[in-house]
């Protein structure tokens, strides 16, 4: 009874979440709407791919080719369907979400089976391989509008879907979740970290692949349906190699593995730039430089606390406190003094122009500080929060 | 009362011109605690390498309860009732202790991963089941007080006695040791012994093993297979095995 309660309670919540973030959005930040909806569909796309890549173990880089299949499949149909049949926008949504998965996961099976037989590096450049070509085959094909693009536009105006998109995402989320709280995710993790050894403990390795794929390219799958939806207008260029890498990133950032990670990254990764872009900020490259120094000096300070302080918390803490405000010191100093430099003075950038370079310098920072990710392996739960706080407690006691 | 559980017939595997197990025949009974021993290299891994599937045999045949399983995948064959362990460990370092038992017993799940993905209470059920099973293997192989931590923390002899609790989780009838007291101490070859002694007498498991250690073997087993490159020198009980004189001359200086 109380397991039935609490399940209840979940699907309100999880559904008045995505129903708030729906109208705060639209009513308070209507210029953000659309970010919100890709940063859901990032979502997704990175906590799918942990479920092949970060759980399974299975090194596969291409995702936005799945993304782009689903997109297409359902943006196709949507377009030459839709008109006849009784369906409303939010069912025929739906169905088109299925629509997507399925030729999503038919692809999924297709890239997974090699991974039978190729590891690693191999595995990652059929992946790939496959998104390129999948890439340019579309480019080619007329009726899905080859280089120039198909546009989506079955109801007319683009729906307001946020809604759907969160809601894609924490079904992903929660599917993932389940397998790893109950023991059929262990052959999952067994897989990733010895083939052999489970092959021997009765583990049928090759369906355990080949499902990691296909349960991660549907949801791929289905994100694509909902983007070719709200943006109404797809090209082959939305899902270029560097929509993969991001992806890819977005999971290894987080920590390979972690559910968690995959969305806090996504949701990160996604924003900076974003932010950036809207930064219209002119800054002297005299700043600019002194500002590249003080981190570079940040960051070197953080190592060395890593590999001297081991002792006490409270020191460590203060230690990185102190290499903060040391760094800070260091770029008002330095860009004082680099003024009297007149190249680098006169010469201004706008921010929106340099985000690229401040997001690869975040991604930069954040691999040589913690290789292993921001959340390493650990999930976000309940129960590792009260020990977390009752740590710091038992720290300052 | 015999009943055979396992028979290989003048198996062979063949990589390229080296004939790592050549014409080896030798049968098991069902209770048997049957040593398999050889100098480094004679082949002994590779004989588990097939009897388990990981390589096909170039001929012969390895008959299992009256079927032939040579070449059949491993995972197949375990869930058929062969398990083993590793002579150069492979656990599933970030897994717990108490998670790898489980994956071995995993192999006889009932509930379906639809059911796991909606967080189904049988999915629930069988989980908790599991696990409680595993732990009370982990309980039997002295390894319960440690059931929480990741399995590559472990000391390097516990590490050796999980994967003895990992291949029994998966209730195998036959269960091969590949050299599980390389590395230990005297103590806790001690307790090895009496470990192996249990999981046949208690669990009626069927035991093949490889042991390096001769002192072990020879107080353990009631049979014991010798190889030199790939092919039987003898084969008998320990007493026969320690007065041959070719066993002798392959273990040359070495104290049998
Ligand atoms: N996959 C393989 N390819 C080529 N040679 C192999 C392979 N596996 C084992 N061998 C060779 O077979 C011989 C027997 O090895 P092995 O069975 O591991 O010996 P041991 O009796 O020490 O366990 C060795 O000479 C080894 O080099
Ligand atoms: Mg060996």
């Amino acid at each position: 009874m109380k397991f039935w309660g609490v399940r209840l309670l979940s699907f309100v919540l999880a559904f008045g979440f995505v129903y708030g973030l729906d109208v705060v959005t639209q009513t308070a930040f209507p210029n953000l709407y659309r970010l919100a909806v890709l940063a859901g569909l990032y979502v997704t796309l990175a906590v799918s791919l942990n479920l092949i890549n970060g759980i399974t173990g299975q090194f596969s880089i291409g995702h936005a080719a799945f993304y782009m299949i689903g997109a297409y499949a359902a943006g196709f149909v949507s377009q030459h369907m839709y008109a006849s049949q009784p369906l409303g926008p939010v069912l025929w949504l739906v169905v088109m979400m299925a629509v997507g998965a399925v030729f999503a996961a038919i692809a999924g099976i297709v890239v997974g089976l090699p991974s039978l037989r190729l590891r690693g590096d191999y595995l990652a450049i059929v992946t790939l391989g496959f998104g390129e070509i999948m890439r340019i085959v579309v480019q080619n094909v007329d009726p899905l509008g080859g280089a120039y693009g198909l546009n989506v536009k079955p109801f007319g105006e683009p729906p307001k879907i946020l809604w759907l998109v969160w809601l894609l995402a924490v079904l992903c989320i929660a599917v993932c979740r389940n397998l790893l709280k109950t023991s059929h995710g262990l052959p999952f993790i067994a897989v990733r970290e010895d083939e052999v050894a489970s092959a021997a403990m009765g583990v049928k390795t090759s369906s355990v692949k080949v499902t990691a794929f296909v349960i991660g390219s549907a949801f791929a799958g289905a994100a694509g349906a909902l983007l070719a939806h709200s943006e109404t207008f797809i090209s082959p260029d939305t899902f270029k190699m560097d929509v993969s890498f991001i992806i890819l990133t977005m999971v290894v950032l987080g920590g390979t593995g972690s559910i968690t990670g995959s969305i806090m990254a996504a949701v990160a990764l996604f924003a900076i730039p974003e932010w950036l872009r809207t930064m219209q900020v002119m800054i002297p490259g005299s700043s600019i430089v002194a500002g590249i120094l003080a981190v570079g000096i940040m960051v070197s300070g953080f190592r060395w606390v890593q590999n001297n302080y081991h002792e006490s918390v409270s020191k460590r803490i203060g230690a990185y406190l102190a290499c903060v405000v040391g760094a800070a010191v260091a770029a008002v100093v330095l860009s004082f003094v680099l003024a009297f430099i007149p190249q680098l003075a006169q010469q201004r950038l706008d921010v929106a122009m340099l985000r690229m370079v401040i997001f690869s310098m975040v991604l930069i920072i954040l691999m040589l500080l913690r290789p292993q990710g921001v959340f390493a392996h650990h999930e976000f739960s309940w129960d590792w929060l009260s020990k977390v706080l009752r740590a710091r407690k038992g720290v300052t006691a | 009362m015999n009943e055979t559980v396992l028979t290989l017939t003048n198996a062979t595997i063949r990589f390229g011109g080296l004939v790592a197990v050549n014409n080896v025949s030798f049968s098991l009974q069902k209770g048997d605690l049957f040593g398999l021993i050889g100098p480094n290299g004679a082949g002994k891994t590779t004989c588990f390498n097939l009897i388990t599937g990981v390589y096909r045999p170039t001929s012969g045949v390895i008959d299992f309860k009256g079927q032939n399983i040579g070449g059949l995948p491993p995972a197949k064959i375990a869930t058929l009732g062969i398990c083993r362990t590793f002579q150069n460990i492979r656990l599933f370092p970030a897994l717990s202790v108490l998670e790898n038992v489980v994956v071995g017993a995993f192999l006889r799940h009932t509930t379906s991963l639809a059911s796991a993905l909606c967080y189904l209470p049988p999915s629930i059920k069988e989980t908790r089941a599991l696990r409680q099973e595993a732990f009370e293997l982990l309980e039997v192989m002295d390894l319960s007080d440690v059931a929480s931590v990741r399995s590559a923390d472990l000391p390097y002899g516990k590490q050796r006695r999980l994967e003895i609790a990992r291949a029994m989780a998966t209730q195998p009838e036959l269960i091969l040791l590949d050299e599980p007291a390389a590395g230990m101490n005297q103590k806790e070859k001690e307790d090895l012994q009496s470990t192996v002694r249990r999981i046949r007498d208690d669990f009626g498991k069927t035991v093949l093993l490889i042991e390096h250690d001769m002192r072990f073997v020879m107080g353990l087993c009631e049979r014991i297979f010798v190889l030199d490159h790939g092919e039987e020198i003898a084969q008998g009980p320990p007493e026969a095995i320690r007065n041959d004189p070719k066993v002798i001359e392959a273990y040359l200086g070495e104290a049998v």
